[in-house]
């Protein structure tokens, strides 16, 4: 940005990161077994000297190409970023042989702060480069699935020791069922709080004198910490399934999903509400005159101009809710409502980290997932133009 | 738990009206914090209803001024290194000279927000261990993605005629920052900053189950243990912490357009 052709500072100092966290911290720790804490190994300890040097050049080469960057120099650094992306996976694999006596069935490796300040740098990296220069979409996604192919090989061929692999291979079925627990939560959590959040704008549009309690209950819900508003569900859930059959024939109880599910759309229909509201309230008067000039009866208008404008700011907060929910339902785990949380939970109980990962990574995925997809959809869905 | 208080505005219940009456909202959130604190013992008739078969019905493991003190405590610290780190930041790629900075760190702060804060915490733990700390580095890395987020809003979206104006009147780049971007800016950096520590209260609260010791207690044994009028009290006092926290931040904003 700055004038000349200067070195690209952000690049340069997250290689020197990059450089000193790995060549410090450490590469992985070894286990003998699940219960004993893991023997940290730094780089020089797992590869020697070849390791080091073979690792560290690729990290030299984007340093040299970022000091005098140009379009083409940017695009073999993005290219070097890639490949080391890549070769994280493969490097746990090294570590893996190196590290573990394979006489030991019970050994296990953790992956260490400096793999892990690694894939941070890199891809940090990669968002620094990708905003500097222009890449083909198709070789952009191409680049891109070139890491996830990596990784999904080494664990598939390799990488038996892997904690994070074994924690989830001793219960596979819990976590395929945790998975499909955390998005039945969520996703009827936002379906209903769409539901509800488009009823609730349309009524506030109607009744405006509604709308100022409307939101002041709304924020007061969303102000309340997520633990405590489900503590506070507990106790009346409780109550009425103890006080009447058919409530309790029903599944709903002090814990599980009951208070979850509530907590959950009473934490979603704010952002729902406001962004229905908006979505309704905010089209240009004058496009609707323009409307009603031509002829358009209101439920055409409805249907045809307030609708198509308005579907981006809803689905903005249909985003927002959904990712919201994500990790509110790990939360819920405390409460019984089940879903991934519960392996964090459980892993902190048992001060099993891998545990805690094998919960909270699949959660972060799925976040950033759900962000990517929806944004994705709303900057598809947004008319050319017009906003 | 909002992650967009911090653009769009909260329409606050005490945006209007004599002072006396704008600090009526937070003191009176603060006198029931305290005199739920103070009083909760007196209460036990009311505890006993929804839990008849306990022994014990009042959390008594800690007093409940000490655990609210260690909430406040660890939320205070994160959010005044917050505070300070993400103001910072957002100043230093928002100068000349750190301006390289500002896509990475703006694509950084927005994306950051899809994290959940409770993965963060999980997080930390493997890295930092148990106790206060991991809490305090998690909630301080969370909740500096809002701060650092508005700041840098609230920086760039001071209008272009206003700088130069300043420029022309003869400022230095500090006179700039310190007398005309900041306090432009003011209102929405405390936007997030109100979004920031109110997300950091209920985090703090989780970060109970990591060994930092706080309102988070009696619920997490309550749950533990079956014991529902632990959980409500725990609730209770967290909800009450954060209205109050909530309603003296209204206060402090100034009203803005919805």
């Amino acid at each position: 940005m700055r004038e000349g052709a200067g070195s690209n500072s952000v690049l340069v100092s997250l290689m020197l990161v990059l450089l000193v966290s790995w060549l410090g911290l450490d590469a992985v720790s070894v286990a003998a077994n699940r219960i004993v804490p893991g023997e940290g190994i730094g780089l020089g300890g797992v590869a020697g000297w070849p390791g080091i040097l073979l690792s560290v050049a690729p990290m030299l080469g984007v340093l040299w190409l970022a000091w005098r960057p140009s379009p083409g120099r940017l695009r073999v650094a993005l290219l070097l970023v890639m490949a080391m992306l890549a070769a994280l996976p493969v490097w746990l694999v090294v570590a893996a042989a190196l590290t573990v006596d394979p006489a030991l069935p019970q050994s296990r490796l953790s992956i260490g702060p400096a793999v892990w300040l690694a894939l941070f740098m890199l891809l940090l990296s990669r968002i620094e480069l990708r905003g500097r220069i222009r890449v083909p979409r198709w070789q952009g996604a191409l680049l891109d699935l070139l890491p996830l192919l990596s990784l999904g090989l080494c664990l598939l061929t390799a990488l038996e020791p892997l904690a994070l692999r074994q924690e989830y291979l001793a219960r596979e079925p819990a976590f395929i069922a945790a998975i499909g627990e955390h998005l039945l939560l969520v996703s009827v959590a936002v379906l209903v709080s769409l539901s509800l959040g488009v009823g609730l704008a349309m009524a506030m549009r109607r009744w405006p004198s509604a709308q100022r309690f409307g939101f002041t209950l709304l924020n007061f819900l969303q102000t309340i910490p997520s633990l405590a508003l489900f503590g506070l569900l507990l106790a009346p859930l409780a109550w009425l399934s103890n006080r009447f059959e058919w409530i309790d024939a029903l599944g709903v109880s002090g814990i599980g999903w009951a208070p979850a599910l509530l907590a959950l759309v009473a934490y979603s229909l704010l952002p729902m509400v406001r962004n229905t509201y908006v979505a309704l309230e905010e089209v240009d008067p004058g496009v609707i005159d323009a409307a009603r000039g031509m002829g358009m009866s209101r439920a055409q208008i409805f249907r045809q101009v307030r609708l198509p404008l308005g579907l981006p700011v809803l689905l903005e907060g249909i985003r927002i809710t959904t990712v919201q929910a994500i990790g509110l339902t790990a939360v819920a785990a405390l409460i019984g409502a089940g879903g991934l949380g519960r392996f964090i939970f459980q892993g902190l109980g048992q001060a099993a980290m891998d545990l805690v990962l094998l919960g909270a990574l699949p959660i972060l995925i799925m976040a950033l997932l759900a962000d990517a997809l929806l944004g994705a959809l709303t900057e598809r869905l947004r008319p050319g133009g017009l906003r | 738990m909002n992650h967009t208080a911090s653009t769009a505005t909260r329409s606050s219940p005490c945006a209007n009206g004599s002072a006396a009456r704008r600090w009526l909202a937070p003191l009176a959130w603060l006198l029931l914090l305290t005199y739920a604190c103070w009083g909760m013992p007196w209460l036990e008739p009311l505890f006993r209803l929804v839990e008849p078969d306990s022994r014990d019905v009042i959390y008594a493991r800690a007093d409940f001024f000490l655990l609210l003190g260690r909430h406040m405590l660890v939320v205070g610290v994160a959010a005044l290194l917050a505070i300070g780190i993400g103001v910072a930041a957002a100043i230093a790629v928002t100068r000349p000279a750190g301006r390289d900075f500002l896509p990475m760190v703006s694509q950084l702060a927005s994306m950051g927000q899809t994290f959940p804060p409770v993965a963060v915490l999980a997080l930390a733990v493997p890295v930092l261990g148990f106790g206060t700390l991991p809490v305090i580095v998690a909630l301080l890395l969370y909740g500096l993605l809002p701060i650092v987020r508005n700041t840098l809003a609230g920086l760039e979206g001071i209008d272009g005629g206003v700088a130069e104006a300043a420029r022309g009147m003869g400022m230095t780049g500090g006179q700039r920052l310190l007398r005309v971007e900041l306090p432009l800016a003011a209102p929405i950096i405390l936007a997030g900053i109100r979004t920031s520590v109110t997300i950091n209260i209920a985090t703090a609260a989780i970060g109970s189950t990591v060994g930092a010791s706080n309102l988070g207690d009696p619920i997490i044994s309550g749950i533990v243990n079956g014991n529902i009028a632990y959980v409500l009290q725990g609730a209770l006092l967290i909800g009450l912490l954060a209205l109050s926290v909530d309603s003296l931040f209204a206060r402090l904003q100034p009203a803005s357009p919805q």
